[in-house]
């Protein structure tokens, strides 16, 4: 049933690991570059299936290159993730252990966070209540750094959210450990960080900002899906997915 | 057991965060000192009495550890295996270490090598070439890597072998100045004389009979094998506007030096 | 002539007569001592007119093995045979580097053309041609972009094999059970439904540990009302002088509601002294305090910042008696 790998489907899972994540276009061109170098057929509509031949493989391995969705911009993204938790798979040493810790706190901020972010003032007060090695502002200044250079953060104006790659590949984390504060978004059904919040109180629903985009287009007065009342929020346009990406 | 198991990884992993000469003494040999490698026919009689869905889960712990420990790029110790994932299954390690090879080839194309043959240590390294108009692909380069081909480079085209005050010489007319913190690379001689040697892709050694005691670079064993003097010497010619073959000695040598490990990587496939 | 120095440096230790020099019947030691320092002198000319010796234009490394040959004949004893390898393995050396000099017929690598051609690689702005490259020593000035090194590491990337890494977050700590309870407290940006749900465990987990420190606070002014009794337990401790902190209006606050926190409980106890003035002191120094618990009640003593100052100036307070908690801290 499952394919065997060629030299495209390797050179394939070699750059998602140089990268990490990549979206939809780049995915979809990196799928192309890998056929055209190694003279194997390309079919534009079977990224996925190309995917799953690679999939099958990492299965064992405790890997998989796993979709998800972008909660800033609705795109579609390609992550190589880590599955399991295992006695080897906390040796990597990318971070140190009172980093790691510092990177949980601030994901507890965010997820309990109304907006699901973090400011930098919020996270450097929260190193004071780490029982391990405390770090200094600098130190936790260029943690946050790394952690930004490394796609596990995005920054804006100095506020923290979790990027793409973290949420597509800690969900199961999260899920784990804030399965009371977690809320879904109405439209997709995946979890909600950062959304636009239904005012009515007794309703309360998140709706990813890309889904409202969507949802409300060409409703001249838009209404909360839930509790028909007035949506108050700015609605945004939609992302149009023809950028060559950065 | 779970306890156990914790205090382990956290050794590790601090492990990686001190100098190499600690870690050096800070980690017994003992463990692969006594460990001889056991005959084929042990093998065979270890597998015996292991089922293939476990033989195939330790092949896969193998492999996960070889990709983790990959990531800081120093070699990977057979003692550290064998004390890490191994563990019972030490009688029919050539047995895993053949399957985690393969499985490396054949979903990553990656190939691992023993570079150290005496001490047991391996790397992996790409067997995919980076195709022209791909770089852009695979992200920004490591600059370190730019760094790494100017010292490397300046080795191979000296012959072998350079004083350490000429490798600091060259890059301060490169504006790098070991004296300084570099944009790039911070502490410049630290990443020369540690980093890159703790991963081996240089050798820092004491030039015998010098007062004040002086050092020489050569090419460590990760670099012997991780990267090709052809392409170097194409570079350095297209760089001077010259012919590869107008160093004729280093034209040989990487010619020489390159028919000997295509061998070895093509005997080594399937 | 035997018994004079050889020239050249002569260094300490041939001064000292070593016991087997002695014994050694057949070799003069003075000839000896010549011999080592003619070699000791070879070796430093050597080390320091290394690349004198490397350029191929002359032969001044055979000389210096003609020599070393000529000294050798003489040699008879160890001490001097040993000073004769180190030459050789410092002559060695330099032929090894001269060797690879030759080998390279003609082309040799020249580093500093090698520089000039990456600088101008890397996109380096020049300065103006001028004198400040010869100030310089030969370095070249100028301005190099800010991805010099980029195109550097972009352009020699063909030159590796290196294995591309695997990195992740997920699995590389010890998930441990999630937390019995909401930990809330950040400020929201709108009061919603669910910072109304969140708020009372905020509130009820602020009591509780505002409760913890207040009690904390309460024994460590005990400890100083206790001290100071038993300092002297004859003189009667000023209730004002007690709590005021006149460096702070605010501690003396605090202090008067932690001091509160003592009466109600039958910790402390107050009294007027002779003149009418309130007196604070430990209880079990106050007869009958315990079994007189009906009697007692928390008194709040208001205070405001004006009469704060009064205060200090009428009891001529300079120092509190209650140092403040977090003295380390601040």
């Amino acid at each position: 049933m499952s394919q065997q790998m060629d030299n495209s489907h390797r050179k394939f899972l070699q750059s998602m690991m140089t990268n990490g994540i990549v979206d939809e276009q780049r995915a979809a061109m990196l799928y192309q570059q890998c056929c055209d170098t190694y003279k194997t057929k390309c079919l534009p509509d079977k990224l996925n299936d190309f995917i799953d031949t690679i999939n099958s493989k990492l299965q064992p391995l405790f890997m998989q290159i796993r979709k998800g969705w972008s909660e800033e911009d609705g795109q579609q993204h390609y992550a190589l993730v880590n599955v399991a938790e295992t006695d080897i798979s906390r040796m990597s040493s990318d971070y140190a252990d009172y980093e790691l810790v510092l990177f949980r706190k601030t994901i507890e901020l965010i997820v309990v966070s109304e907006t699901g972010q973090a400011s930098s003032t919020d996270i450097l007060n929260s190193t004071d209540t780490m029982t391990t090695k405390k770090l200094k502002k600098s130190e936790t200044e260029h943690l946050l750094n790394r952690l930004v250079r490394d796609k596990w953060l995005t920054e804006k104006r100095g506020e923290y959210s979790l990027s793409t790659r973290c949420v597509i590949e800690m969900e199961p984390y999260i899920r784990t450990m804030y399965q009371e504060q977690l809320k879904m978004c109405h439209i997709c059904h995946n979890i909600a960080f950062q959304c636009q919040i239904c005012e009515n109180p007794t309703c309360c629903i998140k709706i990813h900002n890309p889904c409202v985009a969507r949802y409300f287009k060409n409703k001249s007065e838009p209404r909360c899906p839930a509790c028909d009342d007035f949506w108050p929020h700015e609605i945004p346009e939609i992302h149009q997915p023809l950028s060559q990406s950065k | 057991m779970s306890q156990r198991k914790r205090v382990s990884t956290s050794q590790s992993s601090s492990q990686n965060k001190r100098p190499a000469s600690l870690s050096l003494t800070a980690t017994n040999d003992d463990d692969d000192s006594m460990f001889t490698l056991p005959s084929t026919s042990q093998v065979l009689k270890g597998l015996e009495n292991l089922t293939e869905e476990q033989v195939y889960q330790k092949t896969a712990e193998v492999l996960q550890y070889f990709l983790v420990r990959d990531q800081k790029k120093i070699p990977i110790r057979r003692a550290d295996i064998m004390k890490h994932v191994v563990k019972d299954y030490r009688n029919i390690y050539p047995e895993i270490i053949k399957r985690t090879a393969r499985t490396l080839d054949q979903v990553f194309g990656l190939k691992l090598v023993e570079i150290d043959t005496k001490n047991h240590t391996y790397i992996l390294i790409n067997k995919l070439e980076e195709p022209e108009g791909m770089t852009s692909s695979s992200g920004p380069a490591n600059l370190k890597s730019g760094l790494l081909f100017v010292v490397l480079g300046l080795i191979f085209m000296k012959g072998g072998f350079v004083r350490e005050n000429l490798i600091w010489n060259l890059l301060k007319k490169l504006h790098v100045d070991i004296g300084q913190k570099h944009n790039d690379f911070g502490d410049v001689k630290k990443l020369i004389t540690e980093e890159f040697v703790r991963q081996r892709y240089l050798e820092y050694v004491k030039i015998p009979h010098t007062e004040p005691v002086e050092h020489e670079f050569c090419w460590g064993q990760r670099a012997d094998v991780e990267v090709s003097k052809v392409k170097i010497l194409e570079l350095m010619a297209q760089l001077h506007k010259d012919r590869p073959e107008s160093w004729s000695q280093q034209y040989k040598e990487a010619h020489s030096a390159l028919s000997t490990s295509s061998q070895a990587t093509s005997s080594s496939q399937r | 002539m035997r018994k004079s120095k050889g020239p050249g440096p002569d260094t300490g230790d041939d001064a000292e007569v070593e016991p087997d020099e002695q014994q050694d019947g057949d070799s003069d030691p003075g000839q000896r001592r010549e011999i080592r320092s003619k070699y000791r002198e070879l070796i430093c000319s050597v080390q320091q007119n290394r690349e004198d010796l490397l350029s191929p234009q002359n032969n001044h490394l055979t000389e210096v093995l003609e020599k070393a040959n000529r000294l050798f004949k003489d040699v008879q004893q160890t001490r001097e045979a040993v000073l004769d390898s180190q030459l050789l393995v410092v002559t060695t050396d330099l032929g090894k580097e001269k060797a690879s000099q030759m080998l390279s017929d003609g082309t040799a690598f020249d580093h500093i053309v090698f520089a000039e051609n990456l600088l101008s690689f890397m996109g380096l702005n020049r300065l103006e041609e001028g004198e400040e490259e010869q100030q310089n020593g030969g370095a070249v000035d100028g301005y190099l972009p800010q991805d010099a090194w980029q195109r550097v590491a972009q352009w020699s990337q063909c030159c590796f094999k290196t294995a591309p890494t695997f990195h992740y977050m997920m699995g590389s700590f010890h998930t441990e059970p999630p937390p019995p309870k909401q930990k809330v407290e950040r400020q929201r940006k709108a009061p919603t439904k669910e910072v109304k749900r969140i708020m009372p465990t905020q509130l009820k987990k602020m009591e509780e540990s505002q409760h913890e420190a207040t009690e904390k606070e309460v024994e460590r002014i005990l400890g100083y009302l206790k001290s100071y009794h038993h300092d002297d337990p004859t003189s009667p401790i000023s209730y004002y002088e007690f709590v005021i902190d006149p460096d702070s209006f605010s501690r003396t606050v605090e202090n008067i509601f932690h001091t509160s926190f003592l009466i109600r409980d039958g910790l402390a106890q107050m009294y007027l002294d002779d003149e009418k003035l309130p007196c604070i002191a430990p209880s079990e120094d106050v007869e009958g305090a315990t079994a007189d618990s009906q009697s007692r009640q928390q008194c709040i003593v208001s205070i405001n910042y004006k009469e704060w100052k009064d205060l200090i100036e009428v009891f001529e307070i300079k120092n509190g008696m209650i140092q403040p908690a977090n003295t380390l801290i601040e």
